[in-house]
């Protein structure tokens, strides 16, 4: 009688301890699982960089070409001196359009945007518009104009005293029309969808219309561009 | 006999819970074998990543040694000639404010990095951390305080380059760039210093227990822009 006492106990002692080692792997494998979601998220990053790098490299083939090109063109009209300084001419046309001193056109999007009448309603703020700028750029927007004051690289967008907008040192009103140019396409499809800027402020209750034209005109920055300090 | 019945009752239970145990072991090995190709997947698009990064530098640099051959030839084209000349500082002038070359002179150093205050000890904990919406508030604030050249991490801003990318990493020119943030910027070093002011962008950072220090210096370098800056869209209205 003793005898079997032991045995079962033996027994049960042996089951108890292949189950839990079993539940202690189970732990483990349950908790790697948990990684590798992570790691099939990585994956669909990994192809979005992918395709990131791609396309940039896309476009310095097509700086490389272009510039490759214009060293061409130089060899080639090298002996005129004419020919030569048109072509000097030409390159201080595009230094100055990427300044932005020149008035450009292009395709691209305007952006129309209502401000709410609703007193004490949210209001579109100096950050909105700053968003939405930053937004175009993401999207490839090689010109900006906001209500006609040209967006350059120093351009500043200031709320003074919580409700004055400042674009350029120059007094904003509502409505806001906002005019990018650039593939219209990306740069609509970066502010609407899923979390897309405009569609956010939509759902607040703004009145946004986004129009794609195939013909707009940003006009030049009309100021000095500060340069006093860089050497 | 009772006895015996309770000692196969606890270890048919016993079975029922091993049985249970290794179907649902079987189970996950299973699906991680799935991930075993995932991984390799991945390190396949990580290696055609690192390749493209690759053949996209090497491409700069050789795109860079066509800009210095079109530099020389813009010079040589413009000398003994008044007019031109006058063309050609203009060009150059432009490319420092445009980003295409690297520009010096007095203005400040910000450097921002995430509190290192434990973020369960207080109630929003999201406030700790630098955001691409402060590196742009930031950014703004110094452009309204009329700073000339603004680099982040050493990379150039210009017209092109976009602050906001989501969340707490930030893609400039194409790198990403995380906490902490060093932010150079070229101008006059009272005005710019002005962001600590009350009420100023870098005292609401200091509020929120992000670490952040301002320090004007009269010896700044920034780099100049390395990526691509190509317009397709653009032409002048004549």
């Amino acid at each position: 009688m003793k005898k079997g006492k032991i045995t079962v106990t033996i027994t049960i002692a042996i089951a108890c301890f292949a189950l839990s080692t079993i539940m202690f792997m189970q732990f483990k494998i349950v908790n790697e699982t948990d990684i590798t979601s992570i790691e099939s998220m990585r994956e669909e990053e990994l192809r979005e960089e992918l395709a990131n790098w791609k396309q940039k490299y896309k476009e310095a083939e097509e700086q490389y070409q272009e510039k490759m090109q214009r060293l061409n063109e130089y060899e080639e009209k090298e002996q005129s001196a004419e020919e030569s300084s048109k072509m000097v001419e030409k390159e201080l046309e595009q230094t100055n359009m990427y300044l932005g001193k020149t008035q450009v056109q292009g395709k691209g999007i305007v952006i129309k945007i209502k401000d709410t009448d609703n007193e004490g309603v949210e209001t579109i703020t100096a950050e909105d518009l700053l968003i939405i700028v930053d937004y175009l750029k993401l999207a490839g927007a090689e010109a900006i104009s906001i209500n006609e004051e040209r967006i350059i690289n120093m351009s500043d967008i200031v709320y003074v005293n919580n409700s004055i907008i400042y674009i350029n040192q120059q007094r904003i009103l509502a409505p806001y029309v906002i005019q990018a140019i650039g593939d219209e396409t990306k740069l609509e499809s970066t502010l609407l969808g899923n979390g897309g800027y405009v569609e956010l402020l939509r759902n607040i209750g703004f009145d946004i219309s986004i129009d794609r034209q195939n013909k707009i005109i940003i006009p030049k920055y009309n100021k000095e561009i500060s340069q006093k300090y860089i050497q | 006999m009772t006895n015996k019945k309770m000692i196969s009752f606890v270890l048919g239970m016993m079975c029922f819970a091993l049985t249970i145990g290794i179907c649902i072991q079987i189970k996950t090995v299973n699906n991680n074998n799935s991930t075993i190709s995932q991984s390799y997947e991945e390190s396949n698009l990580k290696a055609e990543v690192l390749k493209y990064k690759e053949k996209y530098d090497n491409l700069l640099k050789e795109t860079e040694k066509i800009d210095e051959k079109l530099k020389e030839k813009i010079e040589k084209a413009t000398e003994n000639n008044s007019e031109l000349e006058e063309a050609n500082n203009q060009i150059t002038q432009g490319n420092k404010i445009i980003g295409l070359s690297e520009v010096k002179g007095a203005g400040v150093i910000i450097n921002i990095s995430d509190s290192e205050i434990d973020a369960n000890s207080v109630l929003n904990s999201n406030d700790l951390l630098v955001h691409d919406k402060d590196i742009l508030n930031i950014v703004n604030e110094l452009k309204n305080a009329g700073a000339e050249a603004i680099s982040i991490n050493e990379q150039r801003l210009i017209l092109t380059t976009p602050i906001i990318c989501g969340g707490n990493i930030i893609n400039i020119n194409g790198e990403r760039i995380g906490s902490p943030f060093t932010i150079k910027a070229i101008g006059l070093p009272e005005t710019l210093a002005n962001l600590s002011r009350p009420g100023g962008y870098v005292s609401t950072l200091q509020e929120r227990k992000v670490q952040v220090s301002l320090k004007k210096s009269n010896d700044i370098t920034i780099p100049k822009y390395t990526g691509v800056l190509n317009f397709k869209y653009l032409s002048n209205v004549k």
